[in-house]
């Protein structure tokens, strides 16, 4: 299922190197030197005629896109392909054929590196905690960044007091509300500081309140976003919109023009519907 | 019976981490050879006393050997009924001074000092090329889930009741393991999503000067 990293292997070794620099691969030449994050690149993702088969089915077809508004939604029935194309921006899947880049970097080469860059948050919250307190979570990414235990739990103690959030640092993750767990759960990825953050329904399990407090975190961050979500009003104020549908785009714009086209679809498709078992 | 940390600074908090890992090892050999109830007992006494010193919240966490007891009242029985009551009491007094000692050490300690004690007990892995903080993490994520699969198991038993009326039965084994083999590799893609056990401290690309700059700018 893995593709071949075409572009991470060179064509021939340069000239001139001798010596101790004669161990260099044109493979590891070109990570070192060309699979560089650049979180200045306009285009922050690059998709090309990227594929992806997972237990014998094509789950995602021949995907072209350039990510590059501040703010994009992803909608689609369950097993379009949503969550799949999202697990191929920080490495969690990689494409079985054709492309994905992240800040110019090919993510097949560099996948180890992608937590660094994208931060990636969960449907269910219970199952992304791994310590037993809000405060040693979020000291969690900053060991995994290298920091020592010291810096990690007075960084995080400062990071949960800027977020407003330090009533909770002492708290056992288990005792939180579920909008307090998803919203601690978007901080420890938030502590390790990616470019791009990517949240796959985190709403789903919150209520209307907890829900619409996230969305407005969500609002205030400075990072770029990728969020799929099945309740359509968090796109407000979204720049795209692109609607999956069999592994494949079936639209993309602005929400404007999706979000419509995507409910009339819903209905339609909820008005033919025969048959009591097809949901 | 796994608890969560509690937080506090009580003088049990404040004493080190081996301390404490430690002195739960020798208690615990040194009451497995012990037969008389009366000194099983006191050193019993002794544990909650430990408790008390925690204060009301500390006193609370002896409730959670409530889910053991239908287990020790098993064990009580089969000493009793194999062997002699005398038996089955020394071992129920010796099971609960042991787990509830271990569990003092669990709700008195953070778990980044746990990991970081463990870890340092499978530094002699390296030599086999094993990084230490893989098993180190994998103890961390037992405690930090065994509540977790406790609340899955309580959910399927629930359900079961809804539909048949009847307490959780064998029927639940299988559905159980596949819960929990389910949450692991949901638990296993979260980690990979934050770097994984070996974190993301070494980096080959020329970002590393930056990333680090940012980093102590924001500690």
């Amino acid at each position: 299922m893995f593709g071949v990293n075409k572009r991470a292997t060179g064509t021939g070794r340069p000239k001139g190197l001798k010596g101790d620099m004669a161990f260099w691969t044109p493979h590891r030449m070109r990570r070192d030197e060309e699979q560089r994050f650049d979180p200045a690149l306009a285009d922050f993702a690059v998709f090309e005629g990227a594929g992806l088969t997972l237990g014998g089915r094509e789950v995602l077809k021949d995907i072209s896109l350039s990510l590059s508004e501040r703010r994009i939604g992803i909608v689609g029935l369950n097993g379009s392909g949503k969550s799949s194309l999202v697990r191929l921006l920080n490495g969690l899947h990689l494409p079985g054929c054709g492309s994905v880049r992240i800040f110019g970097a090919e993510t097949a080469a560099v996948r180890a590196q992608l937590p660094r860059h994208v931060g990636f948050v969960f449907q269910n919250p219970d199952h992304q905690a791994i310590f037993p307190t809000v405060e040693e979570e979020i000291a969690f990414g900053l060991t995994q960044l290298g920091a020592d235990k010291q810096a990690a739990r007075e960084g995080a103690a400062d990071f949960l007091k800027r977020h407003h959030c330090q009533p909770l640092a002492k708290k056992p993750f288990a005792e939180l509300s579920e909008g307090q767990k998803q919203l601690i759960c978007i901080l420890a990825v938030l502590v390790m500081q990616p470019e791009l953050l990517v949240l796959d329904e985190p709403m789903a399990s919150l209520d209307g309140l907890a829900a619409r407090r996230i969305q407005q975190k969500l609002k205030s961050l400075d990072q770029k976003i990728v969020l799929i979500s099945h309740d359509l009003q968090v796109f407000d104020g979204f720049d795209r919109v692109i609607w999956l549908e069999d592994g494949r785009v079936r639209m993309d714009g602005v929400p404007g023009d999706v979000l419509p086209a995507y409910v009339t679809d819903l209905d339609r498709r909820a008005g033919a519907a025969t048959d009591e078992v097809d949901l | 019976m796994i608890s969560v940390y509690l937080p506090g600074a009580s003088w049990i908090h404040r004493i080190p981490v081996r301390l404490k890992l430690l002195t739960l090892a020798v208690i615990s050999m040194a009451i497995l050879p012990v037969h008389d109830p009366a000194v099983l007992g006191a050193v019993l006494a002794g544990v909650l006393v430990l408790y008390a010193t925690l204060g009301p919240e500390g006193l609370k966490q002896v409730t959670l050997l409530k889910p053991l007891v239908s287990l020790l009242l098993i064990i009580f029985l089969l000493h009793g009924i194999g062997g002699s009551w005398m038996e089955g009491l020394v071992a129920v007094l010796r099971l609960v001074a042991m787990v509830l000692l271990a569990n003092l050490v669990s709700v008195t300690t953070r778990m980044d000092d746990m990991l970081e004690a463990v870890m340092s007990l499978f530094y002699p892995l390296k030599v086999f090329g094993v990084s230490p903080k893989k098993p180190a993490l994998a103890v961390t994520l037992v405690i930090r889930f065994a509540p977790v699969l406790l609340s899955v198991y309580s959910s399927l038993a629930e359900a079961y009741r809804a539909r048949t009326g009847k307490r959780g039965s064998w029927r639940l084994i299988a559905p159980f393991a596949l819960q929990a083999l389910r949450l692991s590799e949901n638990v296993a893609e979260a980690l990979t999503a934050r770097g994984g056990a070996e974190g993301l401290a070494v980096e080959t690309t020329a970002n590393t000067a930056e990333r680090r700059r940012m980093l102590k700018r924001n500690l």
